[in-house]
């Protein structure tokens, strides 16, 4: 079998030269051995950079919203959690899905590059997949290690790991091995009340407020955020506690039942707030309260909470 | 030179803290970041980033200066106090060119009173790297990872001694009061000093030209390039968010707020980033910058042009951060490339 990095490079120069579509969103390599980030390739020149490998993480599928606004048609490619996402944008009618052709890539995993460096792998050159191993390479010669100890924990906790839309599958489905996603909430409510609200104090006052979370967030679409309005300015700008919960809280009760749990957010905030369990927290609650719901894995199932049947529970609102 | 014994350092802290606010390199939940220090405090001197800058320390990311009050036609203004002396120990030399930097903007003329009398206040205790990360470049910007020439104090880590050397007349009234915890460095403590700066520097550069992230000709080079192609490849994929802004240790865009209830309130200067879409936005609605791609030109444009124009120096010190954390990978040394400068 063809390597995916091979043949994503094919499928790419096909749908261009065909005039299939206008653009291709995929990844392509930096410098440094763990920068693989998107690339916009509209005709033969970029198909060659374009990549995959254990560090292809950012998702594409919001740069549709962008995208899309000029171009009949755009291909991206999606990975198990990136089509959650995607799915999530259809629900909330943010793109159409003729206009968009997915190339699907079963995932295994991809590398968190900082536990690479906190187990002292730096100054590498290349890391690649193989099999169960990462094969490290740097001038010293070659290494191999477990891929598993190394990568993303919200890879570890992947349910989705194949693409559950897409318009052509490259490679062969992965097995899905999730770890129990839930296991860092539980750990959170066993705690006080005052001893949660001591954490999450201290996780949020480190908020430097870079809106990070929210611009990479796939249910974060909304055409004016609230946060963004300048009068009233509801978000004061201002570095304060009251300030960053409000910004915090406010946005994970607006992705509640829309949160596909791809846990960018988590991967991209610059001063390691654990967002993704303030997120799981709440869909932990709507599956205990409303039976389980995936946003994200059915684009036609009603979300939960934009639904409402008379025996809904109500026990919420009992103290 | 003086030394201290490792061993010694709390006791040190200690003294100081009694003598100013002290912020140092504080691990809390995994996270290395300057904060007060208090006694039993995880102080980690190995990190050579910590997450955020010591900027805040000098600049805070938000600041009151005045409380207002409006009675019948008369409006009170009351300028409040900036905060008392502080000592900033153990800023890594990038993170203190940062803020030399920034002294050139704002200790100007016009003088930025408030952030000259914060700034007056402090006095920093550098700590030279001796072994630079992956991501490092200060080099480029003809900055020396062992050395701070801006600190008030500079120390080096020796292993069971730290070296400790003040600069200027702060820095001498300072150690002037810690007489009884350090004492005398051996005479071969100059040469140590030159041996890890020297070492320090030379492994980075060598780094830096192996990547190509060599910054000579950068200015002249981009002269003409505000209508360049470079930037549609470089702004695309940016996620307009401000993590780069935020974690620079030069970048230093404010707003102006109020917090006001009926006829009172407090006014408040606050970071803000040229990245947000609402930066430039004008009040009759007009954005002159209406596309994330006139934003993400403007901040290396700003970094790499327009800065070193206005004062004589890039407004980037190598630490890395921004090459670390964008979510997508949008970093200046590929600016730095695309702009062609180096021959």
């Amino acid at each position: 079998m063809k390597q995916l990095n091979e043949v994503i490079k094919e499928v790419a120069a096909q749908s261009l030269s065909r005039g299939e579509v206008d653009l291709v969103i995929g990844w392509k390599k930096g410098d440094l051995w763990w920068q693989s980030y998107p690339a916009f390739v509209e005709g033969d020149e970029g198909v060659a950079d374009l990549i995959w490998d254990p560090f292809c993480v950012p998702n594409l599928s919001r740069y549709l919203l962008e995208e899309l606004d000029d171009k009949s048609k755009v291909a991206i490619f999606v990975k198990g959690c990136d089509a959650l996402g995607f799915n999530q944008l259809l629900q909330d009618k943010r793109v159409e899905r003729e206009k968009v052709y997915l190339y699907g890539i079963p995932c295994d995993g991809l590398v968190d590059p900082r536990k690479l460096e906190a187990a002292g792998h730096k100054w590498l050159s290349e890391v690649r997949r193989d099999g169960d191993e990462l094969v490290l390479v740097s001038k010293e010669g070659e290494q191999r290690v477990k891929a598993r100890d190394f990568m993303y924990d919200k890879c570890l906790t992947c349910r989705y790991p194949n693409p559950v839309t897409y318009d052509q599958m490259l490679g062969e489905a992965v097995e899905a091995q999730p770890q129990e996603r839930f296991a860092g909430v539980e750990e959170l409510e066993k705690i006080s009340d005052d001893e949660r609200f001591e954490y999450w104090a201290r996780q949020f006052s480190r908020c430097i407020r870079c809106f990070a979370c929210r611009n990479v967030c796939p249910a974060c679409s909304c055409r004016e955020c609230i946060f963004d309005i300048p009068e009233p300015r509801w978000l004061g700008k201002a570095k304060e506690l009251s300030e960053d919960q409000f910004y915090h809280i406010i946005r994970a009760y607006h992705v509640a039942g829309r949160c596909v749990d791809c846990g960018e957010c988590t991967r991209v905030c610059p001063v390691d707030l654990p967002l993704q369990e303030l997120n799981r927290k709440f869909i932990k609650d709507i599956n205990e309260l409303y039976g389980e719901y995936d946003a994200g894995v059915d684009p036609e199932t009603e979300a939960p909470l934009v639904t409402y049947n008379t025996n809904d529970p109500a026990a919420f609102t009992e103290s | 030179m003086k030394k201290i014994n490792k061993e010694k350092l709390p006791a040190l802290w200690e003294r100081l803290a009694d003598e100013a606010a002290l912020y140092l390199p504080v691990e809390e939940d995994g996270v290395v970041n300057f904060a007060p220090w208090k006694e039993g405090a995880a102080v980690n001197l190995d990190v050579i980033n910590t997450m955020v800058p010591p900027k805040h320390l000098v600049f805070p990311q938000s600041e009151n200066y005045l409380r207002f009050h409006v009675e019948g036609s008369k409006l009170e203004i009351e300028p409040l106090d900036v905060d008392g002396p502080y000592v900033v120990f153990g800023a890594r030399p990038c993170d203190v060119a940062g803020i030399a930097i920034i002294d050139k903007l704002f200790l100007d003329e016009p003088c930025d009173t408030l952030y000259k009398e914060r700034r007056d206040n402090g006095t920093i205790i550098s700590l030279g790297c001796n072994e630079p990360e992956e991501t490092c470049f200060c080099t480029s910007f003809d900055l020396e990872p062992g050395f701070s020439p801006d600190a008030d104090i500079s120390t080096w880590d020796l292993g069971e001694y730290l070296l400790w050397e003040p600069r200027n007349e702060k820095g001498q009234a300072l150690t002037a009061k810690l007489d009884d915890l350090l004492e005398a460095a051996d005479s071969g403590a100059a040469q140590a000093v030159e041996k890890l700066r020297q070492d320090a520097a030379s492994r980075e550069a060598a780094v830096v030209r192996e990547h190509g992230w060599e910054v000579q000709g950068v200015k002249e080079a981009l002269e003409d390039k505000f209508d360049s192609e470079i930037w549609d490849e470089i702004y695309r994929r940016c996620l307009g968010c401000g993590v780069c802004t935020y974690l620079c240790p030069t970048c230093h865009c404010f707003d102006v707020q109020d917090y006001s209830k009926g006829q009172e309130g407090l006014r408040f200067r606050c970071w803000d980033s040229c990245m947000f879409g609402d930066f430039t936005l004008m009040a009759h609605g007009e954005n002159p910058r209406p596309t994330q791609k006139e934003r993400v030109r403007q901040r290396f444009m700003h970094k790499l042009l327009y800065y070193p124009s206005n004062f004589e120096v890039y407004a980037c010190v190598g630490c890395g951060r921004c090459v670390r954390k964008c979510p997508v990978s949008i970093d200046i040394t590929q600016v730095i490339k695309a702009a062609g400068g180096v021959e």
